[in-house]
């Protein structure tokens, strides 16, 4: 490792110098504050929405919403617990398969690359919808009917484009003297990987498992097609049933509660991941 | 190195997870909804419901089960009822059917047709009350002279009317409409009210909402909706072309709330329980839903046709065994239990849903609400209308009722009907 | 072992011509097969082989239940130009692909700058809100615009009512294409923005500080530094939002359902139809081939434009 210099330095935020016009320049400042006051109201003011209408019940504050979600159906802890096994498996092999093949498609030649390029592509230019049925077949056949590991695969497949797309970029961007380096140390490509190339791609690996949480935490066509039993319902299905109310009347109440309470894991996990990100905002990429 | 420690330490709760969840997912493996055992064991079944049903069919399972423990258990799921027909269509091309299917009783030509329900024509013919079973129901599940399908659950369609906004109007709340053109006029004077108040709210942009609260207005009048085949539209009738006329000049004089051409269905309950509409189409169910508030006071009467008459339509659920169940005796206990007096009575009429047998109309539940009363009264006269692509043609968003109607009382008039009648019947013709 | 100063990008496959024997270079290959085993694995199992059932399928007059698919290629292809509504929806489909590609390429970027040059406090404030939306599923997000949008259950009405103004937002086909990509543009902005910063982070702060040396302005350095740059990461954007767009479901089949009067129906939404209310299986199945081969022919031309100078694996 001794020829790699990991610079932690400060944050360039190159210092320009003030043109004299000052009433120009604070004219700007304020209508780009304005600016950007109206982008956070609108991508906030939803968010205030469903939290306002969340705790709000024939015009006044109430938890019925709340409650009547906590025992809907199986009640919540089931459809969390069936939630959680699915994105569990599903962040955990998008990173197993994306790290590996990230990695072969940036720094490795091989013949047949480009064809499994394109084929990992390709699954994002197929419509779920059309997949669904054949899906349905053929998982039952192997034996997942009905499972939630195979909805798990599903949701790793339909994330793989993005997250090999991801992974590759983030090998791509390591300059390769750090590699080089390493490999002058004496480490096996292997290592080299683990050690010294993976530390520099955390941030896209976290943003890779980032989104296939999301994605997975979220998906409401394929567990619906694939699972049978109202026991292995996830989140967003008993949601969808639940706002899709007795009547077929959008409950607005439980959607916005149930917005919350499956919006609220969410954003807890960004918050913590932040961290990583935020540290390879302001250090800057690793420099060789 | 924090970076890589972050990193390590998602990886290393990851893989501890990925354990657990492999022993989840081993576990899902356990035969226990493979159904048929030893003699000794109990006999699961599946059971499909769409989720506007969700209420009335967990109340029934849950009694069934409790009464047949360690005979029968029902498993019950509960399906979105938009991806109804997606989750029905995946299953049947797997195979994979449940024992018990319930289905939108327009679907029920359909699903016969389908060969997705076996058929029950006997069974049916041994129960002692099979006569009173509600007619159009089980006229919806029939396919060639064979009877697939029981009733269910029990909707019909009716003109609801905010008693508030009548008296502010001068109008007498005891006496609604008996006229569509009754309806029409009582609007243009609620409109008039003015201060966002509006005549009538119309789900204009539904189609299978529209085919509730439509066609009953044209039944009332004397006409059809279709040949009793299902394979021919009479859209084009002097009757019909008068009630969309009616609804037309009611959009055209401002009487109909401007909302009304965009409601699809999923907030009329919202629209009319803020108290801003004179008038609603809707079914039984918004009774129990609808909160009554100082700006609303329900009234419910019969919807007439142009000049007087009355009609509703009969909606809801029916319910069959798939074709595929290995289960069938077992299937039949349940829905045959479903369709007893006592059940009925006990489950149903108690808790203020509509009994699917026309012998149980009159009870001691219903007595307490005149409103009710008046439901289970409309379905003698009501019709479902038969068709094995009902929903194809008039529920689907994209399909050529919609336009119909949107044509004839957004646009420009009934003079449409012709045209796009013809296509109505095309698709209703169609493979 | 300083890449300072130099604008060329850092990496660049070793193109050099090899002298390794053959059989370095197969075992070399072998192992790079071995890294891409598992994706290899994924795609053969869960997409390969299903997608080869959907092609399969679009020969057939394939029925529900009952009676055995029959073979009947081609009908279910030449019937394609008779679809009016998928015609039509190609059209459509396309002007919304070009109109949400723009807007949330061009913001999302701008949201990742403005964030790269806020203070560090700020800037975690902002980007968290600006990802709030992300953490909603597509069906979720729809179902809430539903909402906003609807004059008896929404607020925007009424906000827009002080200032006496009134916006049919879903009753009118323009109207109803914009509110839905402003419901896009919110739910997505946020996702690709992280996507950018994750590629605005991987370019060394050096080149920033020479380009300020050379005096360049904040536009110039922009557009001969940070673009080039980032090139990879906003080849891997616009693959996703143009094929997102043109694959486009969920969206209008919530918020708009097509309406008003078959306006903005989505290529998708009509596979959908074909399938689970017409029950036309084998249709179905051919329009997605169709669709499918359309969009393979563009992202290999949109991947060859925006990488053309990349002799990796594109």
């Amino acid at each position: 490792m001794s020829a790699v210099v990991l610079t932690r330095a400060a944050a360039p935020a190159p210092e320009r110098p003030a043109p004299g016009r000052g009433s120009l320049r604070r004219a700007l400042r304020v209508l780009g504050l304005v600016g950007v006051l109206v982008l956070v109201v609108f991508f906030v003011g939803p968010a205030l929405w469903v939290v306002w209408g969340s705790i709000r019940n024939g015009g006044s504050f109430s938890g019925t919403n709340y409650s009547r979600l906590v025992s809907y159906g199986e009640g919540l802890g089931i459809y969390l617990l069936n939630t959680s096994v699915v994105v569990v498996v599903t962040v955990v092999l998008s990173l197993l398969v994306s790290i590996f093949a990230g990695y072969a498609f940036a720094r490795m030649r091989f013949p047949g690359s480009k064809l499994l390029f394109v084929g990992i592509l390709a699954i994002l230019m197929v419509p779920h919808t059309s997949l669904l049925i054949p899906l349905y077949i053929w998982l039952d056949r192997i034996g997942l009917g009905n499972s939630l590991l195979g909805v798990a695969f599903v949701m790793v497949m339909y994330q793989m484009p993005f997250s090999v797309f991801m992974m590759r970029n983030s090998f791509e961007s390591v300059p390769r003297e750090l590699e080089e380096a390493a490999l002058i140390d004496g480490c096996t490509t292997f290592s080299s990987l683990w050690r010294v190339v993976l530390p520099a791609v955390a941030p896209g690996a976290v943003t890779v498992g980032l989104f296939a949480f999301l994605a997975a935490w979220n998906e409401f066509v394929t567990p619906l097609i694939l699972l049978s039993d109202g026991n292995k319902y996830t989140l967003p299905l008993a949601l969808v049933n639940l706002v899709q109310g007795d009547w077929g009347m959008i409950d607005f109440g439980a959607l916005q509660a149930g917005v919350v309470v499956s919006a609220a894991p969410c954003v807890l996990l960004f918050f913590v991941l932040q961290k990583a990100f935020v540290n390879g905002f302001t250090n800057g990429a690793v420099k060789g | 190195m924090i970076r890589r420690r972050v990193l390590a330490s998602i990886l290393g709760t990851a893989a501890a997870a990925l354990v657990l969840a492999s022993c989840a997912g081993g576990g899902s493996a356990d035969p226990a909804s493979s159904g048929t055992g030893a003699a000794a064991d109990p006999v699961t079944l599946t059971m499909w419901t769409r989720s506007v049903t969700a209420t009335q069919s967990q109340a029934l399972v849950d009694a069934f089960n409790a009464e047949h423990e360690g005979t029968i258990k029902v498993e019950l799921t509960v399906v979105p009822f938009q991806e109804y027909l997606q989750k029905v269509s995946a299953a049947a091309s797997g195979k994979n059917l449940p024992d018990i299917l319930a289905a939108n009783v327009i679907d029920g030509p359909n699903y016969a047709n389908l060969g997705l329900w076996a058929d029950l024509t006997d069974r049916i013919a041994g129960l002692d009350y099979a006569d009173a079973l509600a007619p159009a129901h089980l006229a919806s599940a029939t396919v060639g002279g064979k009877t697939y399908a029981v009733p269910h659950v029990m909707d019909a369609s009716a003109l609801y009317y905010n008693k508030v906004l009548f008296r502010a109007a001068g109008l007498d709340p005891e006496a609604p409409p008996t006229t569509l053109q009754e309806v029409a006029d009582d609007a243009a004077k609620i409109a008039a009210l003015g201060d966002g108040i509006g005549g009538l709210y119309l789900p204009g942009n539904c189609g299978g909402c529209l085919a509730f609260t439509v066609f009953p207005s044209i039944w009332a009048s004397g006409g059809t909706v279709m040949n009793a085949e299902g394979t021919e539209a009479t859209l084009d009738s002097a009757e019909a072309s008068s009630v969309l006329g009616i609804y037309h000049s009611m959009w055209t004089d401002g009487s109909m709330i401007p909302e009304s051409r965009n409601e699809d269905g999923s907030t009329q309950n919202t629209a009319f329980e803020s108290g801003t509409a004179g008038f609603a189409l809707l079914g039984s169910k918004a009774l129990g839903t609808i909160a009554e508030n100082d700006k609303l006071e329900i009234g419910v009467a019969p919807i007439p046709g142009a000049d007087g008459g009355t009609s509703t339509f009969v909606g809801g659920d029916v319910i069959g065994i798939s074709s595929t169940s290995k289960n069938a005796d077992a299937a039949w206990t349940f829905l045959s239990w479903t369709l007893d007096e006592k059940t009925q009575l006990d489950i149903f009429a108690k808790a203020g849903f509509m009994p699917v047998r026309t012998d149980l109309a009159n009870n001691e539940y219903a007595a307490a609400d005149p409103r009710v009363v008046l439901f289970n009264s409309l379905v003698a006269d009501g019709q479902t209308p038969y068709s094995v692509r009902f929903f194809q043609t008039f529920n689907d968003p994209q399909g050529p009722f919609l336009s119909l109607v949107r044509d004839a009382v957004f646009g420009d008039g009934p003079s449409t009907l012709p045209d796009n009648n013809a296509a109505v019947t095309a698709s209703l013709q169609a493979s | 072992m300083t890449t300072t100063g130099a604008v060329a990008p850092p990496r660049r496959s070793a193109l050099r011509s090899s002298r390794a024997s053959t059989a370095r270079s197969r075992r070399a290959a072998w192992r790079a097969w071995l890294y891409a085993a598992p994706a290899t694995a994924v795609l053969l199992v869960l997409f390969v082989v299903p997608l080869g059932l959907a092609i399969w399928m679009s020969l057939f007059d394939w029925p529900l239940l009952g009676r055995a698919p029959e073979l009947n290629f081609p009908e279910n292809y030449t019937s394609i130009p008779d679809n009016e509504l998928f015609m039509r929806a190609v059209g459509f489909t396309v002007r919304y692909t070009v109109i949400i590609a723009v807007v949330l390429l061009v913001l999302s970027l701008g949201l990742a700058l403005l964030i790269q040059e806020s203070k560090r406090r700020s800037s975690g404030v902002l980007r968290t809100a600006f990802f709030l939306p992300v953490v909603t599923g597509l069906t979720t997000a729809a179902l809430l615009f539903v909402g906003l949008l609807s004059p008896s259950a929404g607020p925007i009405d009424d906000v827009l009512g002080w200032f006496g103004v009134q916006v049919d937002f879903l009753g009118d086909p323009t109207m109803a294409m914009v509110s839905t990509v402003v419901m896009m543009t919110w739910r997505f902005a946020g996702f690709y923005m992280v996507i950018m910063l994750t590629g605005l982070q991987a370019i060394p702060t050096e080149l920033y500080e020479a380009a300020a040396l050379d005096g360049a302005s904040r536009w110039r350095s922009l557009r001969s530094v940070t673009i080039p740059l980032l090139r990879p990461t906003l080849a891997l954007s616009a693959v996703l939002i143009v094929t997102g767009g043109l694959v486009a479901f969920e969206q209008f089949y919530v918020l708009t359902r097509g309406g008003p009067d078959n306006s903005t129906v989505t290529m998708v939404m009509t596979i959908f139809r074909e399938a689970f209310s017409q029950f036309h299986l084998g249709a179905a199945a051919a329009l997605s081939v169709v669709v499918l081969l359309g969009l393979v022919l563009l992202n290999v031309l949109q991947l060859r434009l925006v990488r053309e100078d990349d002799g990796a694996a594109s």
